[in-house]
């Protein structure tokens, strides 16, 4: 296999990005630029799934890009739920763009070129490659949250989600350049190699020891920031209401991926050394607590919002709390089968959100209309009745996000909390359903006015858009919801597999050459 | 630690010299309070205008694509001394990076970035 094929994904997203933007330069009209860009996400999501079929990258051709890039079944993993995300957020933007008025080829570009960055970031195996993926993506998805330029909300969460974004990769920064101070290396597996062994592992300088904590705690702000966790989320509200409703859905999927990606790989492999990564001196409690508060603050202001696009935010906040549960029990307590059944739990866990989140952002989209995006509970009152095509997809999108069967949510948070109880976090697990319980009350509220209430007299209604790019990124999103929630045994698989890759060594097995032994014997 | 001290003894003469300032300009200074005293100092004439002035989005175009190209100029340079050395697969990454580089160029010249007047 050739380094080309093993790099298509990124290769075949470079060329897109590049094609569309001279698409929308010498092209007068934009309608087609919407389908160009779910092609190129699709064919790059293929080409990774067929890396994946054809048993991965092999470790000969692993080693031509490693450390900066690693192209183990892990970040095949993501790349194709990162181009799952981005193939729906693309086909929403072709719906929601010209309907509002702001049909501006830059949008695919960016949202391609930021997918690339989140790409790089989730393969990334060295702290320079991720800083660069980390910037890529950023700077694409601040554009696209300013892309309203009229709307002072849109410059508003555009201007916090910047400002901040940019004093977390800072920090980040930071934390990568005191851990290269503290172990002479930047590799993901470099610096695991110095904390396992050497004068960390047996010495354990004081000092030096005080360095890498504080690096630990940098790099953990600057990601727990991507993901949005709380008291990290003070921007998340501003910028997913701001922003225009696609590239809502691209940065509550495909940025929380991509980060969740490289949270698992700083902290199982660059962090899972025996003293990093114990209950009483390392991360796990740290995250722990964090997934506690990340669940119950957004649990709780989630119920007190009357706007439906920001209840979605303040909901995808909650499930970056689910998603750190994940990640304790992906630590496992260091037991490796524990460990395993939480990694892969976590890894289904993001693949089913990610379908589930574009999908209700995509039937938010469907129930606003031109100059009427920001859609309260009363908007929807009786939307039931009035459209039923459009109600159905989002009530699926509901429950999956409330975690009821037979949608993917539901076995989301199933595999979920059975990982954490089997780890020994049985309290997470108690305080995570919870916080489902308390998210139910606000998910299920959207029901009850999308089929129980009625218009009152007078009251603005909401009318459905109609657009054929928003109906077919809704049926593929809600066959994948409905899929993974009937036969959830293929994708959990293809997670556990992923989750294994994740920290293994690469290394070239060894095939015998056949070279006759008198040509050896000549050589002097 | 005592490698250090020159610095630390550095760094509290500075603060010391600061504060002193400080103290000794408002202990010691005339003080008139007035009207004329809260405006904005502008070279000693009256000063006119709001503050918010609007400044035309093209000279931030033409500020970003000046730095783009200038970078360019300095990633070209060093390639451009060590050609030979650096042979076949140099030349493939830079056209590679320039190609990038001229989507862009090409871009923004379609979308009228370059055009001064309209």
């Amino acid at each position: 296999m050739s380094l080309w094929f093993a790099l298509s994904p990124l290769i075949v997203l470079t060329f897109g990005g590049l094609g569309l933007m001279m698409a929308d330069a010498f092209s007068k009209t934009r309608s087609d630029l919407a389908l160009g860009s779910f092609l190129t996400f699709t064919s790059a999501g293929l080409f990774a799934l067929a890396l994946w079929i054809m048993g991965g990258v092999p470790a000969a051709v692993m080693l031509k890009v490693a450390p900066y890039i690693v192209l183990d079944k892990f970040t095949l993993f993501f790349t194709a739920t990162i181009c799952l995300g981005g193939a729906i957020s693309s086909l929403l933007a072709g719906g929601y763009l010209p309907e509002h008025d702001i049909d501006r080829g830059e949008f695919y570009a960016l949202m391609i070129l930021a997918a690339i960055g989140a790409v790089l970031l989730a393969a990334a195996g060295d702290f320079l490659s991720l800083f660069i993926g980390l910037e890529t993506m950023s700077l694409g998805v601040y554009c696209m949250t300013g892309f309203r330029r009229t709307n002072p909300r849109s410059a508003e969460g555009a201007l916090k989600y910047f400002l901040l974004g940019s004093f977390a990769a800072a920090l980040m920064l930071y934390g990568g350049a005191l851990i290269y101070g503290a172990t002479g290396s930047t590799s993901i597996e470099g610096i695991r190699t110095a904390l396992t062994s050497g004068e960390f592992g047996t010495l354990r300088d004081p000092s030096r020891l005080a360095t890498v904590v504080i690096a630990m705690v940098l790099v953990l702000v600057g990601l727990a920031f991507k993901i949005s966790a709380v008291p990290f989320h003070m921007w998340t509200p501003d910028a997913y209401q701001g922003a225009p409703t696609p590239a809502t859905a691209f940065m509550s999927v495909v940025v929380k991926a991509a980060a969740v990606a490289t949270m698992m790989r700083v902290l199982l492999v660059a962090f899972g050394d025996k003293a990093s990564s114990s209950w009483s001196s390392g991360w796990p409690p740290v995250i722990a607590g964090m997934a506690v508060l990340t669940m119950l603050v957004a649990n709780f202001i989630a119920l007190r919002q009357e706007n439906v696009k920001r209840m979605l935010a303040y909901s995808s906040i909650a499930h970056a709390g689910y998603l750190l549960v994940g990640m304790v029990a992906a630590w496992g307590q260091g037991n490796e089968i524990v460990a395993g059944e939480g990694r892969a739990a976590l890894l289904f866990y993001m693949l089913q959100y990610t379908v589930t989140q574009a999908g209700a952002f995509g039937a938010l989209i469907l129930c606003g209309s031109k100059g009427k995006e920001a859609v309260t509970y009363e908007d929807l009152a009786g939307l039931g009745r009035r459209h039923p095509g459009a109600a159905l997809p989002f009530a699926l999108f509901i429950i999956s996000l409330a975690g009821v069967p037979p949608t993917a949510g539901f076995f989301g948070k199933l595999y979920l909390f059975r990982a954490a109880v089997d780890g020994g976090f049985t309290w997470l697990a108690i305080i995570g359903l919870l916080n489902s319980a308390l998210g139910a009350y606000y998910y299920l509220r959207v029901l009850v006015f999308l089929y129980m209430k009625e218009p009152a007299p007078g009251a603005a209604q909401a009318t459905p858009m109609k657009s054929g790019y928003i109906y077919g990124a809704l049926a593929i999103a809600a066959a994948l919801v409905l899929y993974f929630g009937i036969l959830p045994g293929k994708a959990l698989e293809m997670a556990a597999s992923a989750g294994k890759s994740l920290g293994a060594k690469i290394e070239v097995r060894e095939v015998p050459t056949k070279m006759p032994d008198t040509a050896t014997a000549a050589l002097p | 630690m005592s490698a250090y001290a020159p610095m630390f003894l550095l760094f509290a003469v500075g603060l010391l010299l600061v504060l002193a300032f400080f103290v000794g300009t408002s202990l010691l200074g005339p003080k008139n309070k007035g009207a004329e005293h809260q405006l904005p100092f502008e070279c000693g004439s009256e000063s006119t205008g709001g503050r918010h002035i609007r400044l035309s989005v093209k000279f931030y175009l033409t500020a970003i694509l000046f730095v783009v190209f200038d970078i360019e100029a300095v990633f070209l340079y060093p390639w451009g001394v060590k050609f030979r050395s650096l042979g076949w697969s140099g030349l493939v990454s830079m056209l590679g990076f320039l190609s990038v580089l001229v989507v862009g160029l090409v871009y923004c010249w379609k979308k009228g970035a370059l055009e001064w007047e309209k």
